[in-house]
């Protein structure tokens, strides 16, 4: 035998030890102990061939045997141990249940959660982040957005009017949906134009738990050439399934908004019975959810902001972010978002 | 808008059942708010008499109650607390068909029960008192059928209909509706044959056609004292209106709610002249409505005069002087179609919303006139045979002009993105334009009640309702685009991210404050934005800082029995400035109370002050290129003089942060003021955050490979140096590669006026270990700057 085969023949026990030692019950371990540390074991057989070989291998060889050695007496004691049987290695008098220490921890608002995560769905699909403003024009958040001025649509929305004149001298107001985004971008860019953004709306509407003058939508927006209902769908669906998994549903129903033809309104399978509808609270037994509005952007509109309507179609769509972040976090009552109690936001 | 089952199948032939009604309506996007049986549906109740009530034997909160039911005595045992001998009741005998299902024998507490004395509910009534057992008219007859007393039964739906389906604002229309769509066969409602050229009692004038561009006029007489058939006033009940039993009344809102159009009856004896003028008014001219209101007109404003004076708010309401009562016998029935800008805009200024000009606003049927007019006369004529029609009269200078939209199947296909077939695409236009020729191009008309199609979008919407929007496919062919978030929000999402793991909660308030909020904060009121009509006075005013709501969610949660707070918000703040208004993103937050927040059993927690705060901005903006804090020039707005500090990222300034001004705390009811805010501008950071990555990201120096020596040393200190001076001049020491102030102490053997600052020197060179001699010098070194610059002394 020479010193490499020495050398095999002790990584072998090394190895056979550890499957030995691993699969051991507390009743065998004194087997595994007597045949590999033993007086006549594995390794004190393979140690006493050391005899036959020069001063040098013996000493490196020894050197290796021994390592091995402790490392087979530690790897017995703390299995050992772990059986109960041996003497314990457990520190002692540490109360593993006491709470780690206060780490300071913050959290984000649910509103906050919701609107990144569908931001995140967005960029994935191509859509941009958009800018707008809050104080807004009547040409913006209605007029081209084919709500003319008299059009009973106007009271679909109550709006408030601030004390501040637009250009044209007419009182400003505080924009009663994200769509006049939609105006902003399609004036400043030529299609074609992928964008979206959400934010703050404000609608004068007494409070109560589903109702809120001040809560968020989330808008989107698609112009180029050829764009259809069916693109619209598709779209809604990848982002629906990224916010309520891969098993969502979603349908369309006709619906009108001024500033699209056709309208729809999309409903997604109820997140809450899964879509069975036996005595669900939340989807009223029906199975389905109402969550936006869409559909494509009407002619009109895209006349007010230059573009040929006979060139270029799009769709939009647009959500109320409260009603997704009160099905995603459980909440039941749209006043908790405003009323910051700590006992709350703490759980976040 | 209600509905009526029973009503809608007038119109109908072969009416589909109630039950399949709701999703029929929302397949078209007529939205279902409710849906529900009404009226008696019982069977097996009769009207009893309670003639005698004992106590139960053995139970303290039922009765046994003998009732009379027209042939015989019964024993009941009642739980209601409202009976009464003598009361009329519903009594259910064993076998009544009840809302719950059968009613069986029962013994109740050891004592048999012949029957029950029923509730409304158990009646499955709608809009009564359910509280107790429902006690009946006295005059109801006893032992008859109890249904007799109660509607039919029937099916109540109430649907929203949006502006662009406002032709659907009737029984009529709905039934149209759903024939068109679901091919069923329409029923006309039956009319009588008015009679041609029967003469002028009333002339009718139109002043201006574009605003009434038609008016149709029937005169009648002889109609003294109809009443209103109970059919009729119970379906107007059931409408939730309030019949009035005078049938010229009555007969015009049931009208408009079978057919839609609005109508008008005004007693022919109060319209001077008699003539009908529909005119703009003039200035100054008043009229007292039908609701009592007086009302001063302006000029433009539409009215129906008569030779002299308005006696209507032409599609709003008609006037208190010229209305029918119960001694008109003769009566001019006007049936017309108003501009819809013109309703709106006298319902606006008189602020009187009717059913009549919710109507009108949303567009009426040109077509519907002389179909209402028919319909009255006969409603009429079914309850008065012998009166008579003295005029009828049809002003319609110009038939509107109807759009002609090519419906080109392609192009549907292409708007919905689906394969329809031609045939399927021809089937619905066809069923809405039944006279719609097959050869294309197909030139589609749409008929006169649906004036909301005029382009073939409009028509790509009524192929997808008419064939299910389900058979829109959800599939792609948009190409891919590059997409990027903002600056901005980018600038925002990561100081979010990073307040939010530094232990604050992240809070939203309205934008919305009042004005003593403003005053509280002592901010300028003369900047803030002015809500024009709030809903209150507690949201008037839009925020011009973040101060108030957040000095609210501390207060909020303290009265919550919560010990601190350290919370944030990313919001805007509005300014009224010379040519407008000006818009700002800020990031701001405060922390109050002991730090971290939670009890904890190593303790440890300290109230959270200035330092904690600048710690806090330390680590938002640690690494980042360019940021420093900066000493105020002037005093940030509500912050303490000396407690606050700027923060700078490059050349523009960040935000500020300090201690909040103990005014504003203490007007916000808050007794504690050690509340430390911090307000950012995230148009500044935003700013940082323009062009690229690696424009922002922080780059690295390269540390030493040798191993580092430190040393302490303890001086003695004007304590008016501060130390960033010193921190400035140390830094020049060579190989010093960290210096750290890890003690500040004052009192107890420091002398008055001075402080100990205890400072840790790092030192490595990049070429070699250094010796202690090395270190030793450069100590020495720093010993005497801090004397030379500071008169810093070595604490012994």
């Amino acid at each position: 035998m020479n010193a490499a085969e020495w050398k095999e023949k002790l990584s072998r026990v090394g190895e056979s030890f550890s499957s030995a030692i691993s699969g051991a019950a507390a009743g065998n371990i004194a087997e595994v102990e007597l045949q590999f540390l033993g007086r006549k074991g594995e390794l004190a057989l393979l140690l006493r061939d050391l005899g036959s070989f020069t001063i040098e291998e013996k000493k490196e060889l020894g050197r290796l045997g021994n390592e091995l050695k402790a490392r087979l007496v530690a790897a017995l004691e703390a299995r050992k141990a772990e059986l109960g049987g041996g003497k314990s290695k457990a520190a002692a008098g540490l109360d593993l249940t006491l709470s780690g220490l206060p780490f300071p921890k913050g959290s984000l608002h649910p509103i906050t959660q919701t609107i990144v995560r569908l931001s995140e769905a967005y960029l994935k699909l191509g859509f941009a982040m958009a800018d707008g403003c809050h104080i807004e024009d009547d040409r913006h958040n209605f007029e081209a957005l084919n709500f003319p001025p008299d059009h009973p649509a106007r009271d679909m929305q109550d709006t408030f009017y601030v004390g501040v004149k637009d250009s044209s001298g007419k009182d400003m107001l505080l924009r009663t949906h994200t769509s006049p985004v939609q105006i902003r971008s399609m004036m400043a860019a030529p299609p074609p134009l992928r964008v979206f953004h959400p934010g703050r709306v404000f609608r004068s509407e007494a409070v109560d738990a589903s109702h809120s003058f001040v809560f968020h939508q989330v808008e989107g927006l698609y112009v180029d050439r050829n764009v259809s209902m069916a693109d619209l769908k598709w779209t809604v669906d990848a982002f629906i399934k990224d916010l309520f998994g891969s098993s969502a549903k979603v349908r369309f129903a006709p619906s009108y908004f001024p500033f699209v033809e056709p309208g729809a309104q999309v409903e997604i399978s109820c997140v809450f019975c899964g879509g069975k509808a036996d005595k669900c609270p939340v989807c009223k037994s029906t199975g389905w959810l109402e969550m936006l509005g869409a559909g494509m952007v009407h002619p009109n509109v895209l006349k007010a902001c230059g573009h040929d309507p006979e060139k270029w179609s799009g769709f939009a769509f647009g959500a109320g972010v409260e009603r997704f972040a009160m099905l995603l976090f459980g909440i039941k009552d749209m006043r908790m978002f405003y009323e910051n109690d700590l006992r709350v936001w703490k759980q976040l | 808008m209600k509905i009526l089952y029973s009503w809608l199948c007038d119109f109908i032939e072969n009416p589909p059942p109630a039950e399949e009604l709701p999703a029929r309506f929302a397949r078209l996007g007529l939205g279902v708010e409710s849906s529900g049986r009404s009226g008696a549906a019982f069977t097996g109740v009769v009207v009893g008499r309670i003639d005698k009530i004992d106590k139960h034997p053995n139970a303290d909160k039922l009765s046994l109650v003998d009732v009379n039911d027209g042939s015989a005595m019964m024993r009941v045992v009642c739980g209601a607390r409202n009976i009464a001998v003598g009361q009329l009741i519903p009594f259910a005998k064993v076998g009544a068909q009840l809302a719950e299902g059968e009613l069986k024998k029962a013994k109740i507490r050891g004592v048999e029960s012949e029957g029950m004395i029923c509730s409304a509910g158990e009646l499955g009534l709608e809009g009564y008192d359910n509280s107790g057992i429902l006690v009946l008219d006295p005059s109801a007859p006893l032992g008859a059928d109890a249904r007799t007393l109660f509607a039919p039964p029937d099916w109540v739906f109430e649907l929203e209909i949006t502006p662009n389906l406002a032709y659907c604002l009737s029984h009529y229309a709905l039934a149209r509706e759903l024939c068109v769509f679901y091919g069923l066969k329409f029923k006309e409602p039956a009319l009588p044959e008015l009679p041609k050229a029967v003469g002028t009692v009333a002339p009718v004038s139109v002043a201006d056609p574009s605003l009434c561009p038609r008016y149709t006029a029937v005169v009648m007489r002889g109609l003294k004292g109809a009443r209103t058939p109970d059919w009729m006033a119970a379906r107007l009940r059931a409408m939730g209106s309030n019949p009035k039993g005078n049938l010229l009344i009555d007969v015009s809102n049931y009208v408009m709610y079978e057919l839609g159009q609005p109508t008008h009856c005004f007693d022919l004896a109060n319209l001077a002249g008699p003539a009908i003028n529909v005119r703009p008014a003039a200035d100054g001219e008043n009229m007292k409505a039908l609701d009592g209101s007086e009302l001063k007109l302006s000029a433009g404003t539409l009215v129906i005069a008569d030779r002299g004076k308005p006696v209507a708010l032409a599609g709003v309401m008609g006037g208190f002087y010229s209305s029918v009562a119960d001694a008109t016998d003769s009566i001019l029935i006007e049936s017309a179609s108003f501009s819809q800008s013109a309703v709106r805009a006298s319902s606006r200024k008189s602020g009187i919303k009717s059913e009549s000009s919710y109507r009108f606003e949303r567009g009426t049927d040109i077509e519907l006139t002389m179909k209402a007019a028919r319909r009255i006369a006969g409603l009429l004529l079914e309850a008065v045979p012998s009166a008579k029609i003295e005029q009828v009269s049809d002003n319609f200078p110009e038939p509107p002009r109807l759009p002609v939209v090519t419906a080109d199947p392609a192009r549907i296909n292409a708007i919905l993105g689906t394969a329809m077939t031609d045939e399927k695409i021809f089937a619905c236009l066809k069923a809405i334009q039944p006279g719609l020729s097959p050869e294309k191009p197909w030139k589609f008309t749409p008929p006169s009640y649906r004036r909301d199609i005029a382009t073939v979008q409009d028509l790509a919407e009524e192929a997808a309702r008419y064939n299910g929007y389900d058979l829109i496919p959800s599939a792609s062919s948009m190409p891919v685009m590059p997409a990027s978030s903002t600056p901005m929000a980018e600038a925002e999402a990561e100081l979010r991210g990073r307040l939010a793991s530094l232990g604050f909660s992240e809070v939203y308030n309205y934008d919305l404050v009042p004005l003593k909020d403003l005053r509280n904060c002592l901010l300028d009121e003369t900047q803030a934005v002015e809500l024009l009509n709030p809903l209150s006075s507690d949201y008037q005013y839009l925020r011009v800082s973040m101060l108030p709501g957040l000095l609210k969610t501390l207060r909020y949660n303290l009265n919550r029995g919560r010990t601190s707070v350290a919370v944030f918000e990313t919001g805007t703040v509005y300014r009224r400035t010379k040519d407008g208004k000006k818009e700002e993103r800020v990031c701001a937050g405060l922390m109050y109370g002991p730090f971290p927040e939670e009890q904890h059993w190593r303790g440890g927690s300290e109230m959270s002050d200035f330092y904690h705060l600048k710690g806090v901005m330390q680590a938002v903006f640690g690494g980042r290129r360019g940021f420093r804090f900066e000493k105020p020039k002037t005093r940030p707005a509500f912050l303490q003089e000396g407690a606050a500090l700027v923060m700078k990222l490059g050349a523009g300034e960040a935000g500020v942060l300090g201690l909040a001004d103990p005014m504003a705390v203490i007007n916000s009811d808050l007794k504690d003021t050690q509340v430390y805010y911090f307000e950012l501008s995230l148009a500044a950071l935003a700013e940082s955050w323009k062009g690229s990555f690696r424009d922002r990201v922080p780059q690295v120096k390269a540390v030493s490979p040798f191993p580092a020596a430190w040393r302490d040393l303890s001086v003695l200190v004007d304590e008016k140096r501060e130390w960033a001076e010193m921190e400035k001049d140390l830094g020049s020491l060579p190989d010093l590669s960290r210096l750290d102030l890890i003690d500040v102490y004052k009192g107890k053997g420091v002398p008055e006026g001075q402080r100990s600052l205890t400072l840790r020197f790092t030192f490595s060179s990049m070429e070699r270990t250094l010796t202690d001699a090395d270190v030793n010098s450069r100590m020495e070194k720093a010993l005497k700057k801090l004397e030379a610059s500071f008169g810093a002394r070595l604490r012994g």
